[in-house]
C-alpha cells in the first residue's frame, strides 16, 4: 500500500483539484483508492458531494475501528471511497501507522470488508504543523503542486528546508508547475530557473491553468470524468503516471 | 467500493417506468436507459446445468454477462460467435465460472429476444449517488418482459441501499435465488429431463409400471430428436439412444407383462427405431476418443492416426446427414406418433399373465434371480477364464442395474442406494474391459475395410492402428485382471444380506 500526500504550504495553487484528479486517476487506473480530506479549507468532499461527517469530531476516533470504517463513504466512481473531515486530525499519524500495519486491527477491519487500499491520498491542510511532519514521515511521495511565480518559488525552498532540518528525505518531495500561464513569460523563466534550481525534484508534467479546472466547482465532479479528452484531464492523467512511476521506483 | 457480493433480483420490467423520478425520503431515482436495444439469447446447455447451479448466462451485444449462484456478476467482451462449447470461448472470467459445464454439451439459447440496458441512481440533494441498480431488461420473442437489476451499495450509505431495496421489493422484484430468469421469462417452459422421476403407487402392477416408464421415456427421446437433426452436441443422440435403450429393455426383461407376440411387436418396433441410429453414434465414440488414442501412441505414428479420424470425420458427415433425412422422414414421424399415442392409452395392448402382478413382487423375483446369475457367474471367473464369460458378467450386471431403477420407486431409498453405488463401480471396471475390447474389434474391423488403391497411405494406417490395438490389449488385460477383485468388493456379506433382504424375503 503507498501513502501519497497532496500539499502545498500556500494556498490557492490547485492542490485539491489535484487530490480531487489524482485519487479519480489512480482508481480508474484500477488501483483501490481512499482520499482523505484533511483540508479544513479544501473541498475535495465537496467535489465529490460528500457531507462532511459530524461524528468525525469526536476526539477519541482512532481507537475506534469501527466507526472509523463507518464514516468511509463510497465516491460515485468504482474503486473510490472518500474519508470527508472537518476535523484537526490530531491522531492522524497513529491511523497512517495503522495503515501501514498489515497485523493492525484497523487494517483487518479493512479487510474483512474488502476495503483494503491501494493508495492512500491525502489532502493535507496548507500549513506546516505536527500533522504535516507525521504526514510527511509516513508518506511514500508527496506531490507539491507549485505557481511558477519568485513568491511560489521561495515557499518551495522553505518545505524543502523543513524537511532538512527535520532529518525528512528531500526525494519524498514530487513538485509540479499548477496554474502556469502560456503567455505569461514570467512563468516561463521562473520555471526555467526552478527546475534549474531544484534538480529532480520537478516533474515533467504542468498542469496548465484552465477554465474546465475552474469550472468543477460547478460539475462537482474530477474534470477527467467531466470532460475526459480536455487538456486539463490529460495532463492530470500525466501527473498520475509520472507520480506512480516515481513512487514504483521508491 | 462496492459491496462484496451484490444482490440480484428479477424485477417485473413494467415496474420500472413508475420508478424514473420518483422520489422517497430525500432521494430521488435517477433513471438512465439506453437508447438503443439490441438482440440477446439466454444460454445454457439443453439439459439447463447452468439453471441448476443457479448460474444465468446471458450474451448481446459481443458480450457473456454471467450471473452465478453467489450473486456475482462476471462479464467478458469480445464473443461475438453465436454458443457453442465453453472450451472454444476465448479465455475470461465468464469461461472460467463456466467449468461446471459438460465438456460434451453445447451452449445452445433457451430464450431470446430484445435487450435494453439501464441504470438506476438513488440520488440526494447535493446530487450525489447513494446507491444504485442496473437493469437488463429482457423482452423475449415470446413470454415476459423481466429485468434482471443488480444492486449496488456504496459505502457509508446503508440507508440508501436498504430503501432501494425495499422499494424493488415493492414494485414486485423477487430476488434471484427464488427464481431463475428463464423461468421468469418463460412460465411455461418444459425443462428437459433426461432421466424423469416415476411415481409408481404403492400398489401399482407391472403393467402399470412398464406402461408408465416407457411413456416417460418416449417424449425424452422425442424430445432429443431436433438436437440430433441440428448436430447441436453428440449427448443429444446419446440422450436419445438411451432413452430408447431403456424402452428396450423394459419390454423384454418385464417378461410375461405383455403377450408373447405383443413383446415381440414391441421389441422389434423399438429396435427399428434405434437401428439407424447405431453408425453415427460408433462414429461419435470414435471421434471423443481421438485425444485418448493419440496419446496412446508415440508422436512417430500419429500420423496415421491423423488419417483414420479424417476417414471418421467424413463418414461421420454422411451418417449424420442419412440419421437427419431419417428423423425428418414422414415414416419415422408417423412411427414415432403412433407409439406414443399406444403408451398413452395402454388399455389396447395385449396383456401378458404377469401383467397384474404387483410391481414389488414381479421386482423382487426379477432382480433376485438376476442376482444370483451374476454370483454364479462371476464365482467361476478367474484368470483363467474366456473373455466371453467376462462379457456375460457385464450383460447382466447392466440388466440388473436397469432392473433395479425401474423399481427403485418400489423398494426403501437408502438400501437401494447402498446396492447400486457399488454396483455402479463394478460395472465401471467391466465397462472398461469392454470398451478397450469394443475399440480393438472396431480398429480390427476398420483395417479389414480399408480400400486397396492407396497402398503407402494404407501401410502407414496400419502401423499405426496395430500399435493401438497392442496397447488397448494391454489396458484391456489390466481391466480383465481387476475382475475378480471388483466383484467381490461388490458382493461384500453387507451387500449379499442387503440384497436378500429386500428381494427375498431376508432368505436365501
Amino acid at each position: 500500500m503507498k501513502i501519497i500526500a497532496c500539499y502545498s504550504n500556500k494556498g490557492g495553487v490547485g492542490k485539491t483539484a489535484t487530490a480531487v484528479n489524482l485519487s479519480y486517476a489512480l482508481a480508474d487506473a484500477g488501483q483501490r483508492t481512499l482520499l482523505c480530506d484533511l483540508d479544513p479549507q479544501g473541498a475535495s468532499s465537496f467535489y465529490f458531494r460528500v457531507k462532511p461527517s459530524k461524528k468525525l469530531t469526536e476526539t477519541k476516533f482512532f481507537d475506534d475501528v469501527e466507526r472509523f470504517t463507518k464514516s468511509i463513504r463510497g465516491s460515485d466512481y468504482d474503486n473510490l471511497d472518500i474519508l470527508p473531515a472537518n476535523m484537526t486530525f490530531r491522531d492522524f499519524d497513529v491511523f497512517l501507522s495503522r495503515m501501514k500495519n498489515s497485523r493492525s486491527r484497523l487494517k483487518k477491519a479493512l479487510k474483512a470488508v474488502k476495503s483494503d487500499y491501494d493508495v492512500i491520498l491525502l489532502d493535507c491542510p496548507p500549513n506546516i504543523s505536527t500533522l504535516s511532519e507525521n504526514v510527511f514521515s509516513a508518506a511514500d511521495g508527496i506531490v507539491v503542486p507549485v505557481i511558477p511565480t519568485t513568491l511560489s518559488q521561495r515557499t518551495f525552498e522553505q518545505l524543502e528546508e523543513f524537511f532538512r532540518e527535520h532529518d525528512l528525505p528531500v526525494n519524498k518531495l514530487h513538485a509540479f508547475f499548477s496554474m502556469s500561464q502560456g503567455i505569461k513569460s514570467l512563468h516561463g523563466q521562473t520555471m526555467e530557473e526552478m527546475r534549474k534550481a531544484h534538480k529532480k525534484r520537478f516533474l515533467n508534467t504542468q498542469i496548465a491553468f484552465t477554465s474546465d479546472i475552474e469550472r468543477m466547482g460547478v460539475h462537482r465532479a474530477p474534470v477527467i470524468a467531466t470532460s475526459p479528452r480536455s487538456a486539463a484531464a490529460v495532463a492530470y492523467r500525466e501527473l498520475h503516471d509520472e507520480v506512480m512511476e516515481r513512487l514504483g521506483k521508491a | 467500493m462496492p459491496f462484496p457480493s451484490v444482490p440480484i433480483f428479477l424485477v417485473p420490467a413494467e415496474a420500472l417506468t413508475a420508478f424514473a423520478g420518483a422520489t422517497t425520503g430525500k432521494l430521488t431515482k435517477h433513471m438512465t436507459r439506453s437508447e438503443e436495444d439490441m438482440p440477446f439469447a439466454l444460454l445454457d446447455t439443453f439439459d439447463e446445468t447452468l439453471r441448476q447451479s443457479g448460474m444465468c448466462l446471458l450474451q448481446a451485444g459481443g458480450e457473456l454477462t454471467l450471473w452465478t449462484a453467489d450473486g456475482e456478476v462476471l462479464t467478458q467482451t469480445g464473443v461475438d460467435q453465436p454458443a457453442g462449447f465453453v472450451a472454444d470461448l476465448a479465455e475470461g472470467p465468464v469461461k472460467l465460472a463456466l467449468a461446471c459445464v459438460p465438456e460434451l454439451r453445447s451452449l445452445i439459447p433457451l430464450a431470446q429476444g430484445r435487450l435494453q440496458t439501464a441504470q438506476l441512481a438513488l440520488l440526494d440533494k447535493e446530487g450525489k449517488t447513494q446507491a444504485r441498480a442496473r437493469f437488463h431488461i429482457l423482452t423475449p420473442d415470446l413470454g415476459h418482459r423481466i429485468a434482471i437489476a443488480q444492486l449496488q451499495g456504496l459505502r457509508g450509505y446503508d440507508k440508501a441501499f436498504a430503501q432501494l431495496q425495499a422499494d424493488l421489493l415493492g414494485a414486485g422484484a423477487v430476488p434471484y435465488a427464488d427464481r431463475h430468469p428463464l423461468i421468469a421469462l418463460l412460465p411455461e417452459h418444459a425443462p428437459y429431463v433426461a432421466k424423469p422421476d416415476l411415481e409408481l403407487e404403492a400398489d401399482a402392477t407391472v403393467f402399470d409400471t412398464a406402461n408408465a416408464i416407457i411413456a416417460a421415456y418416449l417424449p425424452v427421446a422425442r424430445q432429443n430428436e431436433q438436437g440430433v437433426v441440428d448436430d447441436i452436441d453428440v449427448e443429444f443422440l446419446h440422450d436419445y439412444r438411451i432413452a430408447l435403450r431403456k424402452i428396450r429393455s423394459v419390454v423384454s426383461l418385464f417378461k410375461g407383462v405383455y403377450s408373447d407376440k405383443q413383446t415381440e411387436r414391441l421389441k422389434q418396433r423399438f429396435s427399428d427405431l434405434m437401428a439407424p441410429t447405431g453408425r453415427l453414434r460408433d462414429l461419435d465414440v470414435y471421434l471423443l476418443e481421438r485425444d485418448f488414442f493419440f496419446d496412446l501412441v508415440p508422436q512417430s505414428l500419429h500420423g496415421g492416426l491423423e488419417r483414420m479420424f479424417d476417414m471418421f470425420a467424413a463418414e461421420r458427415t454422411v451418417a449424420h446427414q442419412k440419421l437427419a433425412k431419417h428423423l425428418k422422414s414422414k415414416g419415422y414421424a408417423t412411427e414415432i406418433t403412433k407409439l406414443v399415442s399406444l403408451f398413452e392409452a395402454p388399455k389396447r395392448l395385449h396383456r401378458g399373465p404377469d401383467a397384474d402382478s404387483q410391481a414389488h413382487d414381479f421386482a423382487s423375483a426379477l432382480i433376485w434371480k438376476r442376482y444370483r446369475k451374476i454370483c454364479k457367474i462371476a464365482e467361476a471367473i478367474d484368470d483363467q477364464t474366456e473373455d466371453e464369460e467376462v462379457h456375460e458378467l457385464r450383460i447382466h450386471c447392466k440388466k440388473l442395474r436397469y432392473l433395479m431403477e425401474f423399481f427403485a420407486p418400489a423398494f426403501p431409498a437408502e438400501e437401494f442406494k447402498s446396492l447400486i453405488k457399488p454396483l455402479k463401480k463394478l460395472q465401471d471396471n467391466l465397462g472398461l474391459f469392454n470398451d478397450y475390447s469394443v475399440q480393438q474389434d472396431s480398429l480390427r474391423a476398420f483395417l479389414d475395410g480399408l480400400g486397396t488403391d492407396d497402398h503407402a497411405g494404407n501401410m502407414q494406417l496400419a502401423q499405426s492402428v496395430g500399435a493401438l490395438i497392442a496397447v488397448l490389449h494391454q489396458r484391456q488385460l489390466g481391466e480383465r485382471q481387476k475382475v475378480v477383485e471388483s466383484f467381490q468388493s461388490f458382493n461384500s456379506p453387507e451387500t449379499q444380506q442387503t440384497f436378500r433382504d429386500l428381494f427375498h424375503g431376508g432368505e436365501g
